[in-house]
């Protein structure tokens, strides 16, 4: 960080003043400045999100969200370094780099040297900002406006330590890199911002985590995940997200463009939080444009998940394939709705979308809702949603063979998961996932 | 006393009584044979001994090694070294039999927050299935998932072997085999009877003799009608091989009017009915 403020000792309001004091925070171009007072301008002037977009918003209700009682962290403060992801961090060996943020700062980071000379650069936004100011401007923001609804309104204007990485044309990086996300202010709020610019040719990794104190005290994160996969690019991404049993995570979104002959591959894990409402979007915006989109979510005690995707195809020969499975327990909620775009011209599509949930107790309920939108005629599109409870039969089969009733679900939810975790692009995640889902059956 | 009483045990499921008291000991060392009709209670006295929810107990009483064992739940039975082949294994997505295996492996042999070790696991799971001619590919199938009638068989044949009860039930284990194949399993089930050397005793529950053919039961008891209307030898299976269910029919409809009728224990022929 290179300008050190003195004012500013405590926690700051949502405020157009503390909009100001983070762009000059962060020293960043005016063009910067000026597009972060427009998001608040929009903030100010947009309805709340249950009025612009009542569909889209019918089955999560964030009236009760009190916006007046959080506040930014404060930026002079010593945010506690989290415990969490761990496993996924720890072990260079298995990761490229690593980048790590703690209640709107960057506290860490590294990047093996090689790929550094070879170009590729992973870096927190506002550092980018002044380095490659000329691949920030164009891209950030290109794929997520803040006039889509006020909480995305709201991260453009209060957006910091943000995550950037650009891979040069044909560069590949084998091990994937890490970043993470902590918010350990209670009461506090984070607008994480994601910006990935795969050059053509190239192939990356990113796997993030989002984690926030167990405090009792609600905090809020919104999020923004932008995704660009140029021609031929490879873009494998994972977001897991662990937030403590306060935050609300209201209003994120991970959305790629994947250009031609590009394949972006999304996972979107949600175990942790109080509410949390996120979009997972591919638009496939030229031909041989691929995305696969997985998804993961666990709903215990009065945990609510709201998960909507959308599958675009606006070109011809696109291919997008979606497997989001669910788990609630207790008085958890889920909520899965996708929808399956095909835009005129966009002949020869092959989409598939699939959604199961599982419900583990009688007082947690899911929804899935799958829709289609077909405006080409000569495509295959296939999609279906199961839900199912637990089957008495198979706890009795296994109970049988001497496996305690917990062990028994244990092993069905394990179970169900595992075409999941089959497809899970890396082999850390997979085994840290199946450790996490496991803790969430205790 | 029998490892294995049940005295007078009455079953029904919702309003629909499918067992009349039924009346049965058994002993390690020992194999039993139960043989009845289809709709007979054959599968309804294997459920109700592992625990089967799904079945309500309105009378009676089993003890298992002096224990009471409609107390316990299907889990700890099993840890105690019951065991049951079932006629129909459910299959669950996702979950691998090496994973499952190990994990009831493990709670037989009393781990409680491990595992056991995954070497000597591999290690006992290669040697019964080499003693079984278990296909070893079937450790990476989930269980019982796309398995053709005679792999779930044999996987529960397998699952009998690792898991070394005291006290075996194979519910229909030769139904929709062919004959190689019930020989195969009977010579399993036979192999881990004499290495148990008096320590598992076998219950088999079957419609047809010809796997008693090659496990040759100590004793034999046909069920008719939620009861054990005869007890016998194991010339009571040739006897039934010949007649079919068709003669015990006859001598079971004339008894039956008659204690209708007078309420007395009745025998005639090889059929008695005690009422209680």
């Amino acid at each position: 960080m290179s300008t050190e403020g003195t004012t500013q000792v405590a926690a700051a309001a949502l405020s157009r003043a503390t909009v100001e004091q983070q762009s000059a925070r962060l020293g960043e171009p005016a063009w910067a400045r000026e597009r972060r007072l427009a998001a608040w301008e929009a903030f100010e002037r947009l309805p709340a999100p249950a009025v612009a977009r009542p569909e889209e918003w019918r089955r999560t209700d964030v009236g009760a969200l009190d916006l007046g009682a959080l506040a930014v962290p404060d930026p002079q403060g010593s945010p506690a370094r989290q415990g969490r992801h761990g496993p996924l961090v720890r072990d260079e060996a298995t990761r490229a780099g690593w980048l790590a943020h703690a209640d709107g700062r960057t506290v860490g980071r590294a990047l093996r040297a090689e790929l550094a000379r070879a170009g590729v650069v992973f870096t927190d936004l506002a550092c980018a900002m002044r380095e490659h100011e000329a691949l920030v401007r164009e891209h950030l923001f290109a794929l997520a406006s803040p006039e889509e609804h006020r909480f995305r309104a709201l991260h453009g204007a209060l957006w910091s330590a943000g995550t950037f990485l650009y891979v040069p044309p044909g560069v590949e990086v084998a091990l994937p890199l890490v970043a993470q996300t902590w918010l350990g202010t209670p009461g506090g709020v984070v607008f994480p911002h994601t910006l990935v610019v795969a050059d053509q040719g190239s192939r990356v990794a990113l796997i993030e985590t989002f984690a926030s104190a167990p405090a009792e005290r609600r905090a809020l994160a919104s999020g923004v995940v932008e995704l660009i996969a140029r021609p031929g690019a490879q873009v494998r991404y994972a977001a897991v997200q662990e937030w403590g049993p306060s935050t609300w995570e209201v209003g994120s979104v991970v959305r790629a463009r994947v250009e031609r002959d590009a394949l972006v591959h999304t996972t979107m894990v949600a175990l942790g939080g109080d509410l949390v409402k996120v979009d997972v979007e591919a638009h496939l915006g030229g031909p041989g444009a691929s995305a696969e989109m997985l998804g993961l979510y666990f709903g215990t005690g009065g945990q609510h998940v709201d998960v909507h995707t959308l599958q675009e195809h606006a070109a011809p020969h696109t291919t997008s394939d979606l497997l989001y499975k669910g788990a609630v327990r207790d008085a958890a909620r889920a909520v899965f709705a996708g929808l399956i775009r095909v835009h005129p011209g966009a002949q020869k599509t092959n989409a598939f979308q699939a959604n199961r949930n599982l419900v583990l107790s009688a007082g947690a309920r899911t929804d899935s809702i799958p829709k289609l939108e077909i405006m080409a005629n000569d495509l295959r599109c296939t999609h279906g949603s199961a839900t199912s409870r637990l089957n008495e039969e198979h706890i009795f089969y296994l109970m049988s063979r001497g496996l305690t009733r917990r062990q028994a679900t244990f092993m069905i939810v394990e179970g169900f998961f595992a075409d999941v975790f089959d497809r899970l692009p890396f082999e850390t995640l997979r085994g840290y996932l199946q450790a996490r889902v496991a803790e969430k059956m205790i | 006393m029998a490892d294995l009483a049940i005295r007078d045990l009455h079953v029904q499921v919702e309003e629909k009584v499918i067992l009349k008291g039924i009346n049965l000991e058994l002993s390690r060392g020992e194999i039993h044979a139960v043989m009845g009709p289809n709709g007979s209670g054959k599968s309804t006295l294997a459920n109700v001994l592992m625990g089967n929810p799904f079945y309500q107990i309105t009378r009676g009483d089993v003890l298992y090694k002096g224990e009471d064992l409609l107390a316990m739940s299907p889990d700890e039975r099993a840890r105690k070294g019951l065991f049951i082949a079932f006629q129909y294994p459910v299959s669950i997505p996702g979950v691998t039999m090496a994973s499952f295996l190990r994990t009831a492996v493990s709670a037989r042999r009393g781990y409680e927050q491990e595992l056991m070790p995954v070497a000597e696991f591999q290690k006992l799971l290669r040697e019964k299935m080499e003693a079984l001619r278990v296909d070893p590919a079937i450790v990476g199938r989930y269980v019982n998932e796309g398995f053709s009638g005679g792999e779930k068989k044999r996987a529960e044949i397998l699952q009998m072997a690792l898991l070394e009860p005291e006290i075996a039930i194979m519910d229909e284990t030769d139904s929709g085999l062919d004959i190689d194949s019930v020989k195969i399993v009977a010579d399993g089930i036979m192999q881990m009877h004499r290495n148990a050397s008096g320590g598992m005793g076998v219950l088999v529950i079957t419609h047809y003799s010809r796997i008693l053919q090659f496990l040759r039961p100590h004793h034999v008891h046909i069920i008719y009608d939620g009861r054990i209307v005869v007890s016998g030898g194991p010339e009571l299976a040739q006897e039934l091989e010949e007649r079919g269910y068709e003669g015990i029919r006859q001598q079971f409809e004339v008894i039956a009017a008659e204690v209708q009728e007078s309420g007395a224990i009745r025998r005639a022929g090889k059929v008695f009915w005690v009422t209680h």
